[in-house]
């Protein structure tokens, strides 16, 4: 006889019981009584809420391997801006537009692979070192930026905004990059160096590799953010990419990924999250559109409930000594 | 030596439905020295952390020295003077060797709020001489240090507190051959001083040897009091498993015998201040067994082999795939498997599943087309190694810190026999696990020996490698300084005179 119970783990529950708690609240708050509609639902609003999340999951979807290793990257931010606005710049200066593409693509990785390195080889906290990139690349953006001037995207790149390409290339974005986290060595590798680090070098993980393999990643979705932001918005500026690291985190630690990465990290968790964050700050602007202020300070709020929950889930479980009488062994030789 | 200290009545403990202990009635006697024996979970380890106050009892009473005692933490349990070295109490790994000492206790180094750093570090270094034992150097953090000397600070830290009763739970398998000896030595003077202790060790023989009496426990329950002297080592064994466990844990064989392909080819390797010129050659379905002292190096071996330390280009050579090992991912890619001496820090994803855990080397093989790798695959795998070495677990879902020591033990080991292996290390195999799981283990290397897979066997008890090895090499301070073949060099004393 074989008992199968189905455990639902606690830190399994909460970005469900969240998002939907999330989506609820805003959704009510939203009730407009002049026109008696909500105004969270309805179809101008939620096409700009799907098209803002997609931007925050294309990001999150590379970001998510550097998490789930247990480390961080706060530069995807930064690293979008830079991408799109080398991009941009490339794209005029040659007045070949879709170089676009691959540049900003380029642009991302090679930041994702110097993190990486950088990371791997000199053992550096990623935090820290993610941290000094995201206020040196700034300057850079803004410098670069200051010198050519706001650059808008060329024409013949404003069909990408069309919705059915867009999400085309979205569906397929999320279908490779699942398939890669969830399907294959680089995922699995990545959430065991997250468990338990020196166990993953004793069994023969190439730790370091697996770690360059993750930031390159981060950076290549940077520089797909990038393409995506600047079809979204038409132009390249100066409040590109500002704060989507955080938005990125949240998405990811929101949607129930521990900050210590490793087996809470999986794919469909990213969506939830990212969700969940961007009908926060939404919700938010359509409460009191004048005031974006009170909107960071939610942020703030929320990313501590974050942290405290996780802690609180992660916290050892009490050790087992004794096995149930019951238990037996799956399958007995 | 008549006069009751500690005195257990129906005593009950229980996790969910299960007991993990059941009615335990227990007295210890003052200047007694009492072993505690049984398998894997039958509870022990829960008894002795009810005593040191680490859990609470659901029912029963303890009294020491005739009065109700009830602890509700180990400070609690060392103002009774009862102390302990758990299993996982651990120590500080941020602070320094006296810090931990007296963990908790620095005040009476303080004056004036300001801490006397130098009277603390003397006072420690009077207890490590008081009892023996080698003094780890005063300013180093203790999170760099190996586990034997973590494990002798707790000792010390135990000691200090001058305790009538001290509880030690499975410190030996920590411990090198010289330290044990101290250990027992130790243990000696306790006695004579009039104070008593409780020990736990897989090692039945050892514990005959260094006990007054032993109590064996089976499913959380006594099942016997025994008088050390008078017993041996196939009645508690019996005792504790319920059934008569047949022959010898070890091979039955006296002769060396393995084929005559060279395996893996180790010349002049040497590893900055663990090793120096080390050479051998290790055969097909040969088990090669290290011994040595603590700080002999031979532990350094295993992990220098499998390319985790920088050892000299070129001196690992793995003839059967004619290539060097260079790294730890070339080793898993060439059919090398390691199994290393600290499972839960150095082996083992421990809140990850036992499907992860178990399929983790192999992912490679479970690799297919286009970087797929299955997880129906790799449930299968995992179920049929569960049912293969029977893991006690509810799923191969469940969380390997669930899971006793041993059980643990035999992920760790069987996840590499999984695997189609040239060659096997293996770091201290049977640390802290029982009788049972160790003649398990046993039966696996010999099977691993039929399959001509070549085993470098490292251990710090000698009676292992002596009845598992063909081959013996035999270290000191980092250099190879005997090699001994099966046959009739085999003997303890033949050993321990090139060890020394």
């Amino acid at each position: 006889m074989k008992k199968t119970r189905i455990r639902i783990k606690f830190q399994d529950v909460v970005p469900f019981v969240a998002f939907f708690a999330i989506f609820l609240f805003f959704t009510i708050m939203s009730y407009d009584s002049r026109s008696s509609t909500f105004r969270m639902l309805t179809t101008l609003n939620l096409s700009t809420l799907v098209d803002q999340t997609m931007q925050t999951i294309v990001v999150a979807c590379g970001a998510l391997f550097v998490v789930s290793q247990g480390g961080i990257d706060l530069s995807v931010g930064v690293n979008l801006a830079l991408s799109g606005v080398i991009g941009t710049w490339a794209a005029h200066a040659t007045g070949m537009s879709w170089l676009l593409i691959p540049v900003a693509l380029g642009v991302g990785l090679v930041i994702g692979l110097f993190n990486g390195i950088i990371v791997s080889k000199f053992k550096v906290s990623s935090f820290m070192l993610t941290i000094a990139m995201l206020i040196g690349v700034r300057g850079l953006v803004n410098y670069i930026q200051a010198s050519i001037q706001a650059q808008r995207l060329p024409t013949e790149l404003s069909f990408l905004n069309g919705s059915t390409i867009k999400t085309i290339i979205f569906i397929a974005i999320l279908l490779i990059m699942g398939y890669v986290f969830e399907f294959t060595k680089i995922g699995r590798y990545s959430r065991a160096i997250g468990e338990n680090e020196t166990a993953a070098k004793f069994i023969g993980i190439p730790v370091a590799k697996m770690k360059i393999i993750a930031f390159a990643l981060s950076g290549l979705m940077a520089g797909m953010g990038a393409i995506f932001s600047l079809v979204t918005i038409g132009s390249t500026s100066q409040q590109m990419g500002v704060f989507l690291e955080m938005r990125v985190v949240m998405a990811i630690f929101l949607g129930g990924v521990l900050v210590t990465g490793g087996s809470s990290a999986k794919f469909y968790k990213i969506l939830l999250g990212s969700f969940s964050i961007q009908i926060i700050i939404n919700g938010l602007a359509l409460m009191n559109k004048s005031d974006s202020h009170i909107s960071q300070s939610v942020q703030g709020v929320l990313l501590l409930l974050i942290l405290l929950v996780s802690a609180i889930a992660s916290r050892k479980p009490k050790r087992v000594r004794e096995m149930p009488e019951d238990a037996l062994p799956v399958g007995k030789a | 030596m008549s006069t009751p200290i500690l005195e257990i009545r129906r005593l009950n403990k229980h996790f969910g439905p299960t007991y993990a202990n059941k009615n335990i009635d227990f007295t210890l006697k003052k200047g007694e020295i009492r072993g505690l024996i049984g398998e894997n979970g039958s509870g022990k380890s829960t008894l002795i952390s009810q005593i040191a106050g680490v859990q609470s009892p659901d029912s029963g009473e303890m009294l020491v020295d005739g009065k109700p005692y009830s602890p509700h933490s180990p400070i609690d349990a060392y103002d009774h003077k009862i102390s302990m070295v758990l299993q996982e109490l651990g120590v500080v790994g941020n602070l320094p060797v006296a810090a931990n000492v007296f963990l908790g206790r620095t005040k009476q180094f303080t004056k004036y709020g300001i801490l006397n750093k130098k009277k603390m570090n003397r006072a420690v270094a009077e207890q490590f001489e008081k009892w023996d034992l080698p003094m780890p150097p005063h300013g180093k953090q203790i999170g760099s240090m190996m586990i034997e000397t973590r494990k002798l600070i707790e000792l010390v830290r135990a000691l200090s507190v001058d305790p009538d009763i001290i509880l030690l739970d499975e410190i030996t398998q920590s411990l090198s051959l010289n330290n044990r000896e101290k250990l027992y030595e130790l243990l000696k003077r306790l006695k004579d001083m009039g104070r008593s202790a409780i020990l736990i060790t897989h090692d039945v023989e050892e514990m005959i040897e260094i006990t007054d009496t032993i109590t064996v426990l089976r499913d959380g329950a006594v099942v016997g009091n025994l008088v050390s002297a008078e017993t041996t080592p196939d009645e508690i064994k019996r005792m504790m498993v319920g059934r008569e466990i047949e022959g010898d844990l070890y091979r039955s064989d006296q002769s060396a015998s393995f084929d005559d392909e060279v395996v893996l080819s180790v010349k002049n390797m040497s590893v900055e201040g663990e090793l120096e010129d080390i050479t051998f050659d290790v055969h097909a379905g040969e088990i090669l067994g290290f011994c040595g002292l603590s700080d002999s190096g031979i532990h350094s071996v295993g992990r220098a082999v499998y390319g985790l330390s920088k050892a000299t280009p070129d001196s690992v050579y793995l003839k059967a795939k004619n290539l060097y090992i260079k790294n730890s991912t070339q080793a898993l890619k060439n059919n090398v498997g390691y199994v290393p001496k600290d499972r839960d820090t150095e082996a083992m994803m421990i809140s990850d599943s036992i499907r992860e855990n178990f399929t983790m080397p192999s992912m490679n093989e479970l690799t297919g087309p286009v970087g797929f790798v299955s997880p129906g695959e790799m449930k299968k795998l995992a179920r049929e190694m569960v049912g293969k070495l029977s893991v006690k677990c509810e799923s191969i879902s469940q969380q390997v810190n669930a899971l006793s020591g041993g059980n643990k033990q035999k992920i760790n080991l069987g996840r590499w026999l999984a695997k189609d292996l040239k060659l096997l290390i293996l770091d201290c195999p049977t640390r802290g696990v029982d009788v049972g799981v160790k003649a398990y283990i046993y039966t696996l290397m010999i099977e691993a020996k039929k399959n001509k897979i070549a085993t470098i066997l490292i251990s710090d008890e000698l009676p292992e490698v002596l009845g598992m090895a063909d081959r013996l090499i035999v270290m000191k301070d980092g250099k190879m300084t005997g090699m001994l073949k099966r046959d009739e060099e085999f003997t303890e004393q033949a050993i321990i005179g090139v060890m020394i």
